[in-house]
């Protein structure tokens, strides 16, 4: 989170006083947050990430009123976000799309810049990792290939994908964090 | 249209809207029960022993709205994003506990061997199909209201909108039920309500996006 709810709270009810600039800097604050959040749901799909995001956006923007004080704005943005998110999905799913899985988990980012390069650090640290565990995560979890598929192209058993997968996401997490210290 | 430009745009709009909650849910239960009073006396027609029955009918009514009235809070909790029920639903529980205890005391109090008779009512139970049907007019004027709270649970506020529209459909329908006995009424109009809730949570899922 860029924005911490206090900061979050106090524009957004600056805003809902009718202080036009405070409004139009919660919206921009807010779009920051839900862009990583839009993104990290939607991996498979960034072009929709963006629409998606414009949507909430909207949603936040005219349905303000139904903000209660007493509870912390950030639940209510993330309330209306998921929501949305999930509509999305069921709008994708009615027209026949497929719909992975891994899209309902995965890393956190913080913002939109930082998604940018956590890309690219993830291709640098995943030359680190051994040759079956990057190959399972590039496909699963870049490329969004199913665990099935990955296990043909590769030629493991989808157990052994799995096993990788996990395996070598867990020892890229450790990377990150030394990374980051 | 890029996002900041968006942001432009909204933020030139400032004025919060305000969606009149209270007006709008007094004519929802109020009209919903005046159509589903006209309902029952169009197509049932009052009991004929109304004047004498006065004072159960009332009972009955009360003990409805009082169904209604427990699930309300959980309804105008969940009609917002991002409010859990909490205590709301401790609400309905003791409602839940309430009919037991009716339940037992009237059925331990009674003859034994008119036992069965006193808790069934001696016939099937209507009220679990009419009353859903009473329950209809009001559901969807909540409906209309509820969803411009833009709630995010949609199945969960879908069941506490179906069950205060059964409630308040059971208060019109108290007027023509036939059957007095303090153990049916708790048994048969809570499942009723009850029943509500699940149409409610399984329709509202559908009809309450916005």
């Amino acid at each position: 989170m860029i924005e911490g709810e206090a900061e979050l709270k106090a524009l957004m009810l600056r805003g809902l006083g009718g202080d036009a600039g405070a409004h139009k800097a919660f919206l921009a604050a807010v779009s920051g947050n839900l862009r990583a959040f839009l993104r990290s749901r939607l991996r498979t799909a960034p072009e929709d990430a963006e629409d998606l995001l414009q949507e909430v956006l909207i949603a936040i923007h005219t349905r303000r009123d139904t903000y209660d004080e007493s509870y912390p704005v950030t639940a209510w943005i993330y309330a209306i976000a998921r929501y949305r998110l999930i509509d999305h999905w069921r709008r994708r799913q009615r027209r026949g799309e497929h719909i992975p899985v891994e899209d309902a988990h995965g890393l956190f980012t913080a913002s939109e810049d930082e998604a940018v390069d956590a890309k690219r650090d993830v291709t640098k640290l995943l030359a680190m990792l051994p040759q079956k565990q990057r190959d399972s995560i590039r496909l699963v979890k870049l490329e969004g290939v199913s665990v099935r598929d990955a296990a043909a192209q590769i030629g493991l058993t989808e157990s052994d994908v799995k096993i990788s997968t996990h395996r070598g996401m867990k020892t890229l997490m450790r990377l990150m964090a030394e990374a980051e210290a | 249209m890029k996002t900041n430009d968006l942001i432009d745009a909204l933020a030139r709009n400032s004025e919060a809207p305000k969606t009149r909650v209270w007006p709008r849910l007094a004519f929802a239960l109020i009209v919903g029960l005046l159509i589903a009073v006209g309902l029952v006396l169009t197509f049932f027609g009052m009991r004929p022993d109304i004047g004498a029955a006065r004072m159960m009918v009332m009972m009955k009514a009360g003990f409805a709205a009082l169904g209604a009235g427990v699930v309300l809070p959980l309804l105008l909790q969940l009609a917002k994003p991002g409010r859990g029920p909490g205590w709301r639903l401790a609400a309905i529980g003791g409602f839940a506990l309430l009919c037991a205890g009716v339940v037992a005391v009237a059925l331990m109090g009674g003859d034994p061997s008119t036992r069965f008779e006193a808790w069934m009512g001696g016939a099937f139970p209507w009220c679990i199909v009419l009353i859903p049907v009473l329950a209809t007019p009001t559901a969807a004027l909540l409906g209309w209201l509820v969803r411009d709270l833009a709630p995010t649970r949609l199945a969960m506020t879908g069941a506490a909108l179906g069950a205060v529209s059964g409630g308040v459909g059971a208060m019109a329908y108290a007027m023509y039920c036939p059957t007095d006995s303090a153990a049916f009424v708790a048994t048969w109009y809570a499942v009723a309500i009850a029943l509500c809730a699940v149409i409610g949570a399984v329709v509202g899922a559908r009809l309450l996006r916005w």
